[in-house]
């Protein structure tokens, strides 16, 4: 059964996805399971918009199935109180850039993966971020940033969290071409190539 | 970098042989300045979607465009860092010092700047983009194909959810009528606002005749590109 969920969220049948997703909760599955199949079908297709057989747009359309079925989901987890958060992660989209596509796949792995992930948004300034930091706690931050006219806004936001005196949060940055080069540049923690990177990354430090 | 010895070093690559590697957005730019003495190559445009297969692409015509000229002018700018890496053996290389080709549009990096600042949520739209199917609209049209129009529709609207406005750049270019009417077209089914943006060719002026100052990054043969060349203090 869960295997049909991965082949619906894969071939995009987004009805499909939702229903077998509702039939298999009322059946007794582990919502956790469900999450795993989600984040299956999340890698097959990330495999596949790589490789140039499928497109951005399928890309968006897979992102808002596992919002839909997260939304399904959480609710039981919740009640059930199986789920223990690791940590806490602020995520957004640096100033300048509104990319959000590949942040949200990121949110969503930190999220079935265990964070309690603060998403900021797109075009977040540097303040905003040193203020969710300081009003949530939060121990990691992720900067997205596509273009590369985001990189000076994610070295300005370094910055900031340094020069609010954050020092034991921990940053990480990624999206597009953004290399070991990009890093020292913005003087982040760490780089990430995708979201598992992200949520290794978030782990080792928690 | 640009002492006095080096100026006259570059007068002599102005007018030495040339030969434009562009892509097929910039070329259009470029082909009504070009003298006739100056060669050009075009490359395909979808190449940016992938910058690991456009920075092997654009290695490759270095290496066969330095056979045949000495001074290669390309129509790129960082490009998602596709050009860093790049290396030349022979030829000296010219890159503008841009982000990406809006700021070639637009005539500077500090236009570009300007935009970006003024409204990030922009979707820009250019005669050359048009021309190569590079639209929301003709994403829509292949989209409508294969889950139907409502479906593409909500695809299209989540893709462009943080976007308010559409800058169409004018770069006063043959038939920008039909053009300003095709992204007017595209701002409306898409609920942005439309604005037309003036372009320039000042950069592009400086690149096929100089001078090629700080705007510009220029490769001395047995020379690679860093990221760095393109940090701006
Ligand atoms: C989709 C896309 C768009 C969509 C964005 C939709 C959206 N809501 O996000 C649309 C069509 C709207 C768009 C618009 C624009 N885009 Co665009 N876009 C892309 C494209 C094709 C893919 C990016 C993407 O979402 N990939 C999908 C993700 C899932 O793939 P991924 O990168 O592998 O994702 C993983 C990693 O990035 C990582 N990751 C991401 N964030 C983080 C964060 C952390 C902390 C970690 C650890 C990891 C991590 O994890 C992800 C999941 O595994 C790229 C080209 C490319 N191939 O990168 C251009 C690209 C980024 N865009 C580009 C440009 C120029 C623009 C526009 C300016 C174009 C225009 N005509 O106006 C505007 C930008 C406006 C703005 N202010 O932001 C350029 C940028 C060039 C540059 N200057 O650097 C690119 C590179 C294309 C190009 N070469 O021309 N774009």
């Amino acid at each position: 059964m869960s295997k049909e969920l991965i082949d619906a969220i894969v071939d995009m049948r987004e009805e499909d996805a939702v229903k077998i997703t509702a039939q298999l909760l009322d059946g007794g599955t582990d919502p956790l399971v469900v999450l795993d199949a989600c984040r299956e079908a999340m890698g097959v297709i990330g495999m596949r918009f790589e490789t140039g057989e499928s497109f951005i747009s399928e890309l968006i359309l897979a992102g808002e199935i596992l919002s839909q079925i997260s939304a399904i989901v959480k609710p039981r987890i919740q009640k059930g109180g199986a789920e223990k958060k690791i940590g806490k992660v602020i995520l957004g989209t640096v100033q300048g850039d509104i990319h959000d596509i590949a942040k949200d796949i990121v949110g969503f792995m930190l999220d079935v993966n265990g964070f309690e992930v603060t998403n900021l948004g797109v075009d977040v300034p540097p303040a905003k971020f040193v203020e969710a930091v300081k009003s949530s706690g939060a121990k990691i931050v992720g900067l997205s940033g596509f273009l590369t006219l985001a990189f000076d806004p994610m070295k300005d936001t370094v910055a900031a969290i340094k020069a609010a005196g954050l020092n034991e949060v921990k940053i990480m940055i990624g999206g597009g071409q953004i290399d070991e080069n990009i890093r020292q540049y913005t003087g982040a923690d760490a780089y990430g190539k995708d979201a598992m990177a992200a949520v290794a990354l978030a782990k080792s430090w928690s | 970098m640009n002492n006095f010895s080096e100026a006259n070093q570059w007068d002599y690559l102005y007018t030495a042989r040339r030969r434009v590697i562009a892509c097929a957005t910039v070329i259009e730019e470029l082909l009504p300045l070009l003298p006739e003495d100056v060669a050009s190559e075009t490359l395909d445009f979808g190449l940016h979607l992938h910058p690991d297969d456009l920075k092997r692409a654009l290695q490759e015509k270095i290496n066969e465009a330095s056979q045949h000229a000495d001074v290669l002018l390309l129509g790129y700018g960082l490009c998602s860092m596709a050009v860093v890496g790049l290396h030349t053996t022979t030829a000296h290389v010219v890159i503008p010092r841009v982000d990406d080709c809006i700021a070639i549009f637009l005539g500077s990096c500090n236009a570009y700047k300007e935009q970006a600042k003024k409204e990030p949520g922009t979707y820009y739209l250019t005669k050359g983009w048009i021309e190569v199917g590079d639209s929301p609209f003709e994403e829509y049209k292949r989209l409508s194909e294969k889950f139907g129009e409502l479906k593409a529709g909500r695809i299209i609207r989540l893709m462009l959810k943080n976007y308010t406005r559409l800058g169409f750049i004018n770069t006063g270019q043959y038939e920008i009528e039909r053009y300003r009417e095709y992204a007017r077209k595209t701002a409306d089914k898409f609920n942005l606002r439309f604005e037309e943006i003036d372009g320039s060719p000042a950069l592009v002026k400086k690149m096929v005749f100089g001078p090629w100052n700080e705007e510009f990054l220029v490769m001395k043969p047995g020379q690679t590109v860093k990221y760095t060349d393109f940090v701006k203090p």
